[in-house]
This record gives C-alpha cells, sequence and structure tokens, in this order.
C-alpha cells in the first residue's frame, strides 16, 4: 500500500485500526496454526520414519525371498503360481481432518491371504510359494501404510509452506504497512489539527488587533 | 490300464538302460564345483553337456536365464518322452501315471493363463511337455477360444470328469486351489487302483505311490501348520498313504511341534521318515524340512530300485534324479543371477 494513495481521514484512520487488529489476530491464529501443523509433522514424520523403515526391510525380504523362489522353483514355477492370483486387494479410500488440512485414509481388505485364498492349490506347489506370496503380501501393506502417512506428510508440509508464508506476509508486509498508513494518517491529522489551530489562532490575532 | 506280457528280457534291458543313464547325471562333486563358479562359466558349463540342444533350439524365443531354464526344462521332458518310448508293457503305463502330474500342472497353466485372458505366447512360457500330453496338443489347448473349450478338448483325458465337476465351482469362487486339488487326489485314486488291479510289478508301484503320498501329505503338513490353517485340512490331503485324512487332519490340530513330531513317531512303524525324526523336529523352516523329506524320499527309493532291480524302481529313481539335477542347474543359474551366496545356494540343491 503506497501512502500516496492513502486518504488522511479519520474513517480511514478508524478502517485501518480495524484491518490491523484483524491482521494481528490473524496472525495471531496463523502463527498457532503453523505451530500446531509443525507439531502434528514431527509426530508424523516420526511414524513416516518407521513405516519407511519397514518398507525397506519388507521390499528387502520380498526381493530376497523371489529371488530363492526362482532358485527354487525357477521362473516357470513361480509364474505359474502367480497365475493363480485372480483377486487384487480392495482399497477403501477416504478422508480426515488434521488442523484444517483434508489427508487421506486408506483402507485395506484382502491383502493378507491365507494359505487356501491364494488361488494355488497346495498339492502342485511348494512352501517357498508360500513365504514369497506372503512377503509380497506384506509389502503390499506396507506400501498401503506408507502411502497414506507419506500422502499425510506432504500435504502438512504443504499446508505448513503456505501458513508459513502467510504469517510472514502478515508480519512483515501487511501488518508494518497497515501501521506505517495508520501512522501516517495519525500523523497528518495531526498535522492538519495543528494548522486548524495555527489559522484559528492567526485570526483570533487579526481579530483582537 | 491293461497289462502287456513280453518276458522279462525288456525289464531287464530298460532298468540297466535307467542305471546307465543315472550314472551319467551329474555327481555332487560337480555341484559342488560349480558353487564355485561364476555364472558365464556355469553356462558354458553347461553348453558343453546334453543341454546344449535345448539352448540352442530355444535361442531365438529367449535370452539370458530364462533361455537356460527353459533349454533345462525342455530337456527334463524330452527326456521323459524318450524314458517312455523305450519303457516296455506295464513299466510304460505307470512310468506314465507318474508323469501325469506334469499334464495337471500344463492343463492348470493354460486353464489360469486363459482365464487372466494372457496371450498364447505367455502361456507357452510356462508349460513343460514332459507329461502324456505332447507339444502339439498342449498348442491345440492354448488356441481354444476359452477355458471351457480347453476342458471339452480334454474330454478323453482322465482329468474331464473332475475338471468339468469343479469348474463352474472354480470360476464363482476365482480360484483353481481346489480344481488342483481335486487333480491331484483323483490322479493318485486313479494311479492305486490301477495298480492294485493285479498288474505285474503293481505291487512295486505301489510302494512307490504310498511312499511318495506320505512325503507329500507330511510336507503339507508342515507347510499348513506353519500358515496356522486351523480349518478342515482333509480336503488338502492325498488318501491312500500311511494315514487316513481323519489322521492327518488330528496332526494338524496338535497344539505344539514337537507333539506333532511325536504323534508322528508313535503312528509311523519302520518307515523311512523315522530316520530323520530328530532332524525334523529340529527344523528352523518349512524349507529345511522339505529338503529333508525329498532327502529322505530319494534315498528311499534309491533302496527300492536295489531290492527290486527289474521292476519300476529304477526308472522312476532316474525321472526322480534327473529332474532334480535339472532343478539343482538351474537353482545354480537363477541363485548366481540373484547374487545368492554359495552356502545360500547349497540349501537350495538337492545332492
Amino acid at each position: 500500500m503506497a501512502l500516496r494513495d492513502v486518504k488522511p481521514t479519520r474513517s480511514e484512520l478508524i478502517s485501518l485500526k480495524r484491518r490491523i487488529a484483524l491482521s494481528e489476530r490473524g496472525y495471531k491464529l496463523l502463527k498457532m496454526k503453523r505451530d500446531g501443523l509443525i507439531l502434528e509433522f514431527f509426530k508424523i514424520l516420526g511414524q513416516a520414519k518407521n513405516t519407511r523403515s519397514e518398507l525397506d526391510t519388507r521390499y528387502e525380504k520380498a526381493v530376497e525371498r523371489m529371488a530363492v523362489a526362482n532358485t527354487i522353483e525357477g521362473a516357470i514355477g513361480v509364474k505359474s503360481a502367480a497365475f493363480s492370483v485372480n483377486e487384487v486387494p480392495n482399497i477403501e479410500l477416504t478422508s480426515k481432518n488434521i488442523m484444517g488440512v483434508v489427508v487421506p485414509e486408506i483402507k485395506a481388505s484382502k491383502v493378507k491371504k491365507g494359505i487356501m485364498d491364494r488361488g494355488y492349490g497346495v498339492l502342485g506347489t511348494t512352501s517357498i510359494i508360500d513365504d514369497t506370496a506372503s512377503s509380497f503380501e506384506d509389502l503390499v501393506d506396507a506400501i498401503i501404510k506408507s502411502a497414506e502417512i507419506e500422502t499425510t506428510m506432504k500435504k502438512l508440509l504443504e499446508e505448513i509452506e503456505s501458513t508459513k508464508r502467510r504469517v510472514n506476509a502478515l508480519e512483515y508486509k501487511v501488518i508494518p504497512e497497515l501501521t506505517e498508513a495508520r501512522d501516517f494518517i495519525k500523523m497528518r491529522l495531526d498535522e492538519m489539527e495543528r494548522e486548524e489551530l495555527f489559522r484559528l489562532k492567526k485570526i483570533k490575532a487579526r481579530t483582537s488587533v | 490300464m491293461t497289462e502287456v506280457r513280453s518276458g522279462l528280457a525288456p525289464y531287464i534291458y530298460v532298468c540297466t538302460r535307467m542305471r546307465v543313464r543315472k550314472a551319467k547325471l551329474l555327481p555332487k562333486e560337480e555341484y559342488l564345483r560349480m558353487l564355485q563358479m561364476t555364472l558365464p562359466e556355469i553356462t558354458r558349463f553347461i553348453e558343453e553337456t546334453e543341454y546344449k540342444k535345448e539352448i540352442d533350439e530355444n535361442a531365438q524365443f529367449f535370452e539370458g536365464i530364462d533361455l537356460f531354464e527353459i533349454g533345462l526344462s525342455w530337456n527334463l521332458a524330452k527326456e521323459y518322452q524318450k524314458i517312455l518310448e523305450i519303457t516296455p508293457g506295464s513299466l510304460k503305463q505307470f512310468t506314465k501315471a507318474y508323469l501325469r502330474r506334469w499334464d495337471i500342472q500344463n492343463v492348470l497353466n493354460i486353464l489360469r493363463g486363459k482365464l487372466q485372458g494372457m496371450k498364447a505366447g505367455k502361456i507357452k512360457e510356462v508349460l513343460i511337455p514332459a507329461g502324456g500330453l505332447d507339444r502339439l496338443m498342449l498348442d491345440r489347448l492354448i488356441s481354444e477360444d476359452s477355458p471351457e473349450r480347453v476342458i471339452e478338448a480334454l474330454k478323453k483325458t482322465r482329468m474331464y470328469p473332475v475338471l468339468q465337476k469343479e469348474f463352474q465351482g472354480a470360476i464363482e469362487k476365482g480360484s483353481f486351489s481346489k480344481v488342483e486339488n481335486e487333480l491331484y487326489k483323483s490322479m493318485y485314486a486313479e494311479i492305486l487302483s490301477d495298480a492294485e488291479g493285479g498288474i505285474k510289478g503293481g505291487n512295486d508301484f505301489i510302494s512307490f505311490l504310498r511312499l511318495d503320498i506320505d512325503i507329500i501329505n507330511i510336507k503339507n503338513l508342515f507347510r499348513i501348520r506353519a500358515d496356522g490353517f486351523e480349518e478342515d485340512v482333509r480336503d488338502m490331503m492325498i488318501p491312500g498313504g500311511s494315514f487316513t485324512p481323519d489322521e492327518l487332519q488330528t496332526l494338524n490340530s496338535l497344539p505344539t511341534h514337537d507333539e506333532f513330531i511325536d504323534t508322528l513317531r508313535g503312528k509311523l512303524n519302520r518307515h523311512p521318515i523315522l530316520e530323520a525324526q530328530e532332524q525334523l523336529r529340529n527344523i528352523h523352516s518349512i524349507r529345511e524340512a522339505e529338503s529333508e523329506l525329498t532327502r529322505i524320499q530319494l534315498s528311499e527309493m534309491e533302496r527300492m530300485s536295489k531290492m527290486h532291480p527289474f521292476s519300476i524302481h529304477p526308472i522312476l529313481v532316474y525321472l526322480e534324479k534327473k529332474k532334480y539335477e535339472v532343478f539343482n542347474l538351474r537353482a545354480l543359474a537363477r541363485g548366481k543371477e540373484s547374487g545368492l551366496s554359495p552356502e545360500r545356494i547349497r540349501e537350495f540343491l538337492v545332492i
């Protein structure tokens, strides 16, 4: 807000004071929101670290099991068992609200299956196929959990970033400019009052002479 | 199954040929040497053996380790077909019966592939024509439009009644696990009933079948117990072995591993599995139990083939050992490709 555009009137001063009060209240609230979001973010960060390391462990285990399955059963045996899988996991996507941030909530069913539900029979396969299938089911489970937590984290980060920008804008731009405008109007009004007083004194002096 | 009487000479001839072929299989020392080789060295070594022909034949369709594996599997299939050609009379019938499991595997792969809408080439990659259904028949089945037509094309086979009965349920459930189990169960039931029908050498084949059934059932009990499946397991067990399905169900419901091993021991009388009781008690993984049971089965088959030198046993021992030679070579190549240590690969070799 350029000072030359400011009209030095009382009504403008009142309006500016109101805007300053509103901005300061908004600034405080946004600062609290930012701090709250940062706290939430650190909570989620801890979970995200755990789920990511769990995901890495499960991925390594699944890859290792696949290598062993290929070694024991051959790619033909593994592909043949994979042909039996007909059912894909059900993913249900809902949302929840963390301090105004809408984050996803992912619920999955039919990820972990029992020996009889995987589509292959026990009489034509060996236990390494069970182990490999189970490892990959665990991996899918970890991916789903990780997806929920990491998306939440990403959304929180975006919100923290935008809140931080708003807080900074209020702190370093909006409030100082409004305060400057208020001070300018105050100064101009005082100036005008003094001029008026001086003019009155001059008039009084002339009339008394 | 009809009996073919042609005297003892062809039996002696074929059993001797099997012994010669068995002697040509790679010895344990070769595997130990190969464990220390790199993948290119293993490939070169295999290229100098009888597997070269099949690897070269498939070189235009596959590459890398896939080519290696397909070559090994096709060699196994060809070898089995050759054995079928040279075995006489009832031995041929028993050998054919033994190879029926490959037909089940191939038919199930075709049905599952068709149901998933896979291309013919992809389905063909997982077929090993080592059973009674030859390449031409398998190609015909792949070219059928739908799973229903595949089943219709199998009308003249012994799999047809089970497929016809169970297929609709499998489609509704979206799972072929029951069909697979039922096919294997009916295969064993039919083979047992054929062998018990008074065919010459039938008793020898029955003794192999009983051992095979026991080993499969016990392996699966280990697997099912590890999975924590507490429901009725009778449907997943093959009748005809040392245990009835009810006894196997009781074994599965035992709470601890020690109780399971003790009850198993109590029920087995002079059974080869008894030799490995303590190893089975102290196993750390199901894989270890499976390996131990496979080792027991092979050594028992070897013992039976020595006790009955001119029976089905020498043929079965050769077929099994040939299968494990292919599995071992594949394990070496795949293990090396995956970067597994020689010690780890050694655990997966049947030597």
